[in-house]
C-alpha cells in the first residue's frame, strides 16, 4: 500500500473538522411543529388572497379554511423530549479511529501496490534486484496480476525467457483478456523459437486480435505473423493500418515503418 | 502522488459517508442533537473529498497522466482542452464520479439553504442522501476505480470517441446529470417523512421547490440532448426514442406528474399518497436509467460500460432503493391524511388527470423500452421498437394532456361549475376558431399543423387572458403564477415547433455536382466543390455550399466530413439558423469525378423546439423561487 503524509494529513483534517462540529455543534433551526403552524398560517393567507381575487367563493373558502385547521391540529404533537447532552470529545476519539481505521484498512485493499514510475524517485535499482523485489512482493501476493506481468517483463528483459514464460502464463490465468500481457506472452514464447509466432504465440496473437483489432500495437504484432507466413499483402495492410492509426510523432511509428519497407522492397524484388 | 490523494479522498468521502448514516440517526433517536446536528459538517466533509477527487481525475486528464488507465483509454495528446476536460465524464468511471460529484453539490446544497426546514427533517434528509452516497462510493470504488493506475504507461493516450468531441456533449451531460440526480432531493424528503413519520405540511413545502430546481436541470439536459444530436449525428433529427433519450425521459415524465400532484398536496391537502410514490417513482426510474445506461444491456453511444459486475451491482443497488421505498411506504401509509374531497369539475380533477396521462406517456415509453430487452434476455428473438411504435402511443396520450393546460388553470380548486367555465372559455374559442380558419387560409392545409396550431393560439391567448385577469383584479403576480404561465407557453412553443419541422421540413439527398443548383423551399442551393481539410486530431473535407433566395445570397455553409485518428468517420452538418427556420446542409460520401452526395434539409421553427424546453426550464425556475418559499419562519 502507499501511504503518505499527504493522505495522513486529509486524515487529521477531516478528524478535526468533525471535532470541531462536536464542540461547536451546527445550531437547530425550527421544530416541525412551528414549521407546520407558519405553513399552515400561509396557506390560510394564500386562501384569504383567493377570495379576494374572487378565485374561489365564499361557501368554498369556509371548506378549505376549515380543513387547513383541522390539517393542523392532525398535524402537531407534543415534541418535548428532553436534549441528551454527549461528551464531545468521546465521539471527537470514536469519530477519529473508526474514520482512521476503515479508511486506512479500505485503501490498503484498493490502492495499487506500486507506482508507475516511483522507482524514479529513489535510487535506481539493478534488473537483479527489481527481480528480487518483485519476487519477494509475489511471495505475498502469489496472485497479482501486474506484478506478474512486471516480473515477465523483467525476466524477458535479462535474457531469461523460460522464467518470463512461466510469469506470464501465471498472469495468463487470471486475466486472459489484457491485450499488453498477450502480446508480451507471445514475445517472450517467440524469444524460445528463434523468433518464429508459432503455435501458442500465434493463438496469442490471433486472442489480441479478436479482442481490439483497432490497437496499433495488436495490427503491428499480427503483420510480423502475416509476413512470417508469406501473407505479405495482408502484413501490408495491417501495418499501412497501424500507420494510420497512429498519431504523427508516435515513437513506434518508425518500427511500424522499416518493417513496412522491408516487406515492400520484398514485395518488388 | 496526486492520483493517489484523489483516491483516497473517494475512500474517505466512503468512510464518511458512512458516519453521516449512523451518528446523526443515533442523534435522532436517542435526543442527541449534538450527534443529530454533525449530519451537515459530514455532507460537506464528503462533498469537499469528494471535489478534491472530481478535479484531481480532471488535472490528470489536463495534464496528460497516461499512468491512470481512464485517461490513457480517453484521451491523448492531441485533444483540445475542453474536451480533455470533458473526457472525464466520456469514460463510464468518470461519468459515475460526476454522478456522485453532482449528488454531493445537491446534497450540500439541501444542507445549505435549509434554514426554513425543521432540523430533524433536514438531518433525516441528509442521512438518506448520504445513504445514497455511500451505495454509489461503493459502487464507484469497488467496480469502477476512475484512479486505477497502468504499470507500465503508454506514451500516447487513445482517442475519445470523437462523437463526443463537441461542445453540446461537453455540456449536456452535466446538464443532464444535474436534473437526474436532483430526483435524489424529493426521494430523499419524502423518504425522511416516511421513515420519521411525519407525513405532514412540512415535507410537502420543501419537496416542490427542490423537484422544481431538478426539473427544470433535466429539462435543460434534454433540451441540450436533443440539440447535440440535430446538429452532431448528421441527419436533422431531433429525438430519436434512444433507449438512452427514454431513460432521461421517463423520469422527466414522472418528475412532471410530481410538481402538479405536490401543488395540489401542498395547496389543497390531497393526493398525498400519490405524491409519495411519484416521488418515489421519479428518483426509481433515475436509478433505472442509470443501470440501463452503466450495465452495457443498451448499445448506444452512451453506453460504454460493458462488465456484468457493475451490472449487477446497480441492479442489486436499484433493488434495495425500490424495493426498501416500496416496504416503508406500505408500513407508513396509515399515516398518510385521508384526502380532502373534491368535485369532478375542479383543477384537482385537471391536475388528475395530467397525472393520469404522464403517468401512462411514461408507461408506455417504458414499456417500448425494456420489451426488447426483455425478449432479447429471454432468447425469445431480437426486436428493435423505434419512433413508429412510440409515436403511434405517446404522441395521443399526450395531445389531451396539452388540450387540459388549456383549460384547467380556469378551473377554481375544489369545486367549479361547468356554466362558468364556458362562459369563460367562450371568448377563447372564438379567438382560436377565427385564427385558425385565418391560418388555414392563409398558411397551410396540412391538419395536424392545423391542430397544433389551434394548440398555440388557444394556450397563448389563455395566457394573456389569465394575466389580464390578474391585472385587472390588481392582484399581485407571484413568481409561482408567472412560472406556471411561462411554462405553458413553452409546452405550447414547443408542440408548434415540433409539428411544424416534422410535418413541413423538407429533406433531400442528393447527388451535386461541382457548380450545380438546387431549389429547395425557395432556396438556391450552389454547390461549389470540396477541399481537403486537418485540425488538431482529425483531417478530412469541408464542402463549400452558397444558398441564395431570389438571387440574393442568404448564407455560405461548410459541411465537413472528419477523419479521426481512431479511423472514425464523423459528419458534420453547417447549419444557417434563424427562429423561422434552418438550413441544414451534410456532406455525404465522395462519387465519381467531383460529384458528392450532399444532404439538404429545410426545417421550419425547428429552433423553436429548444426554445419551447427552454421556456419550460425558466418558467420551473421562477416557480421554484416563489416567495412561501423564501419566507423565513419565526421559531
Amino acid at each position: 500500500m502507499i501511504f503518505s503524509w499527504q493522505l495522513l494529513i486529509m486524515l487529521i483534517l477531516s478528524g478535526l473538522f468533525f471535532t470541531w462540529f462536536l464542540f461547536k455543534p451546527v445550531k437547530s433551526g425550527l421544530s416541525h411543529n412551528e414549521s407546520n403552524i407558519a405553513i399552515n398560517k400561509q396557506r390560510k393567507e394564500e386562501l384569504e388572497l383567493d377570495i379576494n381575487q374572487g378565485l374561489i367563493d365564499d361557501d368554498q373558502f369556509q371548506v378549505a379554511e376549515s380543513e387547513i385547521v383541522n390539517t393542523l391540529a392532525n398535524e402537531l404533537r407534543n415534541n418535548n423530549k428532553d436534549n441528551i447532552e454527549i461528551k464531545p470529545i468521546n465521539w471527537s476519539i470514536a469519530i477519529f479511529l473508526c474514520l482512521s481505521a476503515l479508511s486506512i484498512a479500505l485503501y490498503s485493499q484498493l490502492s495499487p501496490k506500486f507506482l508507475p514510475g516511483s522507482q524514479v524517485l529513489s535510487e535506481p535499482m539493478t534488473m537483479d534486484e527489481s527481480i528480487e523485489k518483485l519476487q519477494s512482493f509475489l511471495d505475498e501476493n502469489p496472485d497479482d496480476f501486474q506484478a506478474l506481468k512486471m516480473m515477465g517483463l523483467a525476466q524477458i528483459g535479462i535474457g531469461n525467457a523460460e522464467e518470463s514464460i512461466k510469469a506470464f502464463e501465471r498472469a495468463y490465468i487470471i486475466n486472459a483478456e489484457d491485450i499488453d500481457l498477450l502480446l508480451q506472452y507471445a514475445s517472450a514464447i517467440a524469444a524460445t523459437q528463434e523468433g518464429q509466432f508459432d503455435g501458442k504465440a500465434r493463438v496469442l496473437i490471433d486472442q489480441a486480435f479478436k479482442l481490439d483489432p483497432q490497437s496499433v500495437q495488436v495490427l503491428y504484432f499480427s503483420g510480423i505473423v502475416a509476413a512470417h507466413e508469406g501473407n505479405l499483402k495482408v502484413a501490408i495492410e495491417l501495418w499501412e493500418k497501424a500507420l494510420y492509426l497512429m498519431p504523427v510523432d508516435h515513437p513506434d511509428r518508425n518500427i511500424i515503418k522499416e518493417a513496412l519497407d522491408t516487406v515492400l522492397n520484398l514485395q518488388v524484388k | 502522488m496526486l492520483i493517489e490523494v484523489g483516491h483516497f479522498a473517494l475512500v474517505l468521502a466512503l468512510v464518511i459517508s458512512l458516519v453521516l448514516v449512523v451518528v446523526p440517526s443515533l442523534g435522532l433517536y436517542q435526543n442527541k442533537e449534538s450527534l443529530a446536528q454533525l449530519a451537515k459538517p459530514l455532507v460537506w466533509a464528503q462533498g469537499f473529498w469528494i471535489a478534491v477527487a472530481f478535479f484531481v481525475l480532471m488535472t490528470a486528464f489536463l495534464t496528460n497522466d497516461f499512468s491512470v488507465k481512464n485517461v490513457a483509454e480517453n484521451s491523448n495528446t492531441q485533444l483540445p482542452v475542453l474536451y480533455k476536460a470533458s473526457a472525464v465524464w466520456g469514460s463510464h468511471e468518470g461519468s459515475l464520479l460526476l454522478w456522485l460529484f453532482v449528488l454531493s453539490i445537491w446534497t450540500v446544497a439541501v444542507s445549505i439553504f435549509s434554514k426554513r426546514i425543521p432540523s430533524d427533517l433536514i438531518n433525516q434528509t441528509l442521512i438518506v442522501l448520504g445513504s445514497l452516497s455511500f451505495g454509489f462510493l461503493l459502487l464507484l470504488l469497488f467496480t469502477s476505480n476512475p484512479f486505477e493506475r497502468l504499470l507500465i504507461p503508454p506514451i500516447e493516450g487513445r482517442e475519445l470517441n470523437p462523437l463526443l468531441q463537441d461542445f453540446g456533449l461537453a455540456v449536456h451531460p452535466p446538464m443532464l446529470y444535474i436534473g437526474y440526480v436532483g430526483l435524489a432531493v424529493p426521494f430523499a424528503f419524502v423518504l425522511s417523512a416516511l421513515i420519521r413519520g411525519q407525513l405532514d405540511s412540512t415535507w410537502i413545502r420543501w419537496t416542490r421547490p427542490w423537484t422544481l430546481v431538478s426539473w427544470s436541470f433535466l429539462t435543460i439536459g434534454i433540451t441540450l440532448g436533443s440539440w447535440w444530436a440535430y446538429y452532431e449525428l448528421g441527419w436533422g433529427g431531433w429525438w430519436f426514442w434512444d433507449p438512452v433519450e427514454n431513460a432521461s425521459f421517463m423520469p422527466w415524465l414522472v418528475a412532471t406528474a410530481l410538481i402538479h400532484s405536490l401543488s395540489v398536496s401542498e395547496k389543497r391537502g390531497a393526493f398525498k399518497q400519490w405524491t409519495v410514490l411519484l416521488a418515489i417513482g421519479g428518483f426509481s426510474l433515475s436509478l433505472l436509467g442509470t443501470f440501463l445506461v452503466r450495465s452495457g444491456v443498451l448499445t448506444s453511444v452512451h453506453a460504454f460500460a460493458t462488465d456484468p459486475t457493475r451490472g449487477l451491482f446497480i441492479l442489486i443497488f436499484l433493488l434495495i432503493v425500490i424495493g426498501g421505498s416500496l416496504v416503508l411506504y406500505t408500513w407508513r401509509s396509515s399515516l398518510l391524511q385521508q384526502s380532502n374531497p373534491f368535485s369532478l369539475l375542479s383543477r384537482e380533477t385537471g391536475l388528475l388527470i395530467n397525472n393520469i396521462l404522464l403517468v401512462t406517456a411514461m408507461l408506455s415509453v417504458l414499456l417500448g423500452t425494456l420489451y426488447p430487452l426483455i425478449l432479447d434476455s429471454l432468447d425469445l428473438g431480437k426486436i428493435s421498437v423505434g419512433a413508429p411504435y412510440f409515436n403511434a402511443v405517446f404522441v395521443p396520450i399526450m395531445i389531451p394532456g396539452v388540450l387540459a393546460l388549456a383549460v384547467f388553470p380556469y378551473v377554481r380548486w375544489k369545486k367549479d361549475s361547468s356554466s362558468r367555465v364556458l362562459n369563460l372559455l367562450k371568448f377563447e374559442w372564438i379567438s382560436v376558431v377565427l385564427l385558425t380558419l385565418l391560418s388555414w387560409i392563409f398558411i397551410t392545409r396540412n391538419i395536424f399543423v392545423i391542430i397544433a396550431l389551434a394548440l398555440f393560439i388557444w394556450v397563448v391567448i389563455h395566457v394573456m387572458v389569465l394575466l389580464l385577469k390578474r391585472l385587472k383584479a390588481k392582484s399581485k403576480v407571484t413568481m409561482s403564477f408567472l412560472g406556471m404561465v411561462v411554462a405553458h407557453l413553452g409546452i405550447a412553443v414547443f408542440v408548434l415547433g415540433a409539428t411544424v419541422t416534422t410535418q413541413l421540413g423538407i429533406e433531400k439527398d442528393i447527388k451535386m455536382n461541382l457548380g450545380e443548383t438546387q431549389t429547395i423551399a425557395g432556396y438556391d442551393f450552389v454547390f461549389n466543390g470540396v477541399s481537403p481539410h486537418s485540425k488538431d486530431n482529425y483531417s478530412g473535407f469541408i464542402g463549400d455550399i452558397s444558398v441564395f433566395k431570389n438571387d440574393r445570397k442568404v448564407t455560405q455553409l461548410r459541411p465537413e466530413k472528419r477523419l479521426y485518428q481512431t479511423g472514425m468517420p464523423m459528419t458534420e452538418a453547417s447549419i444557417d439558423p434563424s427562429i423561422t427556420r434552418d438550413l441544414y446542409v451534410a456532406l455525404g460520401e465522395s462519387l465519381e469525378g467531383d460529384a458528392w452526395s450532399v444532404r439538404i434539409y429545410y426545417k421550419p421553427l425547428v429552433r423553436w423546439i429548444w426554445l419551447g424546453g427552454l421556456m419550460i426550464a425558466f418558467g420551473a425556475l421562477l416557480a421554484a423561487i416563489d416567495r412561501r418559499y423564501l419566507v423565513r419562519f419565526r421559531s
